[in-house]
C-alpha cells in the first residue's frame, strides 16, 4: 500500500478550511462532494430526481470536481517518499477485521459505499458538504447530521471490531 | 469555469491526503477512540471555514470568477437523521468518505474502488425512488 505524508491535524485542517473558503469566494461554489455522485449517474439516467434541481444543469461543475480529486491523490503519493502500490490492502486495522477473500471484502467495501450514497442523498449532503461547509455556515441542521455521521461510524467500527476483532 | 474544478479538486484531494483523510487506519482509530487525527481535521477546518465564510460574505462581492457566491444553507428534512446515520454506518464500514474514496484510488488504494461504485449504486438507488427535486437545489435560501 502507498504510504503518504500525513501533517499535523491543525495544519490540515487550516489548509481544507481555506480551501473550502478559496473555492467559495473563487467560484460561488459551497465545496460539498456528495452530490457529484448524482452528477454521474445524470449520465446515464433518466430518472426526474438526475434531472431536476441540482442536477438540471448538464455535465456539472460537480464532474469536473470529482475528476480532479483522484488526480489530487496520485500527487499526494507521487510527492511522498515511497513508491506508489496499488494495493487491495486495507491498512493494518481494517485487515485484522475484514475477510481476506476478495469477493468479501469487496462486498463489504461496496455496501459501506451503498449505504453512504443513499444515506448522504437521505441526509442532503456528506462530510464535506454537511460537517465541512454546513457547520462553517453554522447551520443547525448540519452539525445534528454531523453528530449523526460520527454515532454511525462509532457504530459501525465499534461492532466491527467487537464481532470480528 | 466548469474546467477550473478539475485543479480545484485536485488541490482538495491532495490536501485530504495530506490531512490524513485517505489514510484508513485514522477511520477506524477514531471511531475506536484511539486517536482523533480526523476530528481534529474535520473540527479546524470547520472553524476556519466559519471565520473565512462570515468574511467572504461581509465583502457582498460577486465571485471572483464570476456569478452570485452560494451561502445558502441545507434544510432539516424529516429524512435527515436517519440518513445521516445510514450515511455513517457506511463511512465506518468503508474507511472513507465520498471525497476521500476518489483521493485514495488515486492514491493506488484499490478498495476504494468498491466504496465508490457502491456510492454510485446507493446515490442511483435513491434516485430512481425520489421524485424530481425542488426546483431551487432542494435547498432552502436564509
Amino acid at each position: 500500500m502507498t504510504e503518504v505524508v500525513v501533517i499535523d491535524a491543525w495544519l490540515g485542517g487550516l489548509a481544507i478550511g481555506l480551501y473550502g473558503v478559496a473555492q467559495l469566494l473563487l467560484t460561488g461554489k459551497q465545496l460539498g462532494v456528495s452530490s457529484g455522485y448524482g452528477s454521474i449517474c445524470a449520465l446515464g439516467s433518466r430518472a426526474d430526481y438526475f434531472r431536476s434541481g441540482s442536477h438540471a444543469v448538464r455535465n456539472d461543475w460537480r464532474l469536473y470536481f470529482l475528476l480532479g480529486i483522484p488526480l489530487g491523490g496520485l500527487l499526494a503519493a507521487l510527492t511522498s517518499e515511497g513508491p506508489i502500490v496499488a494495493s487491495l490492502s486495507l491498512g493494518p486495522l481494517y485487515d485484522r477485521v475484514f475477510p481476506q477473500a476478495l469477493w468479501a471484502k469487496a462486498a463489504l467495501l461496496f455496501a459501506g459505499g451503498t449505504a453512504m450514497g443513499y444515506g448522504s442523498r437521505l441526509a442532503g449532503g456528506c462530510t464535506s458538504g454537511h460537517v465541512i461547509t454546513g457547520v462553517a455556515l453554522l447551520n443547525w441542521p448540519s452539525m445534528v447530521a454531523g453528530g449523526c455521521f460520527f454515532l454511525g461510524g462509532i457504530a459501525a467500527v465499534q461492532l466491527l471490531f467487537r464481532a470480528l476483532g | 469555469m466548469r474546467w477550473v474544478f478539475v485543479p480545484l479538486g485536485m488541490l482538495f484531494g491532495f490536501l485530504l491526503s495530506r490531512a490524513g483523510a485517505t489514510t484508513y487506519d485514522y477511520y477506524a482509530k477514531l471511531f475506536l477512540f484511539e486517536d482523533f487525527q480526523l476530528l481534529w481535521v474535520i473540527l479546524t477546518a470547520a472553524a476556519v471555514g466559519m471565520v473565512g465564510i462570515a468574511l467572504v460574505a461581509r465583502l457582498r462581492t460577486r465571485a471572483l470568477l464570476g456569478g452570485g457566491i452560494d451561502l445558502r444553507k441545507k434544510p432539516y428534512t424529516r429524512s435527515l437523521i436517519v440518513g445521516s446515520l445510514i450515511f455513517g454506518i457506511g463511512w465506518g464500514l468503508a474507511g472513507a468518505c465520498p471525497g476521500t474514496a476518489l483521493a485514495m484510488l488515486g492514491e493506488g488504494k484499490l478498495g476504494a474502488a468498491f466504496s465508490i461504485a457502491g456510492l454510485l449504486c446507493g446515490t442511483y438507488l435513491f434516485g430512481r425512488r425520489a421524485g424530481a427535486q425542488p426546483t431551487d437545489i432542494s435547498r432552502v435560501d436564509r
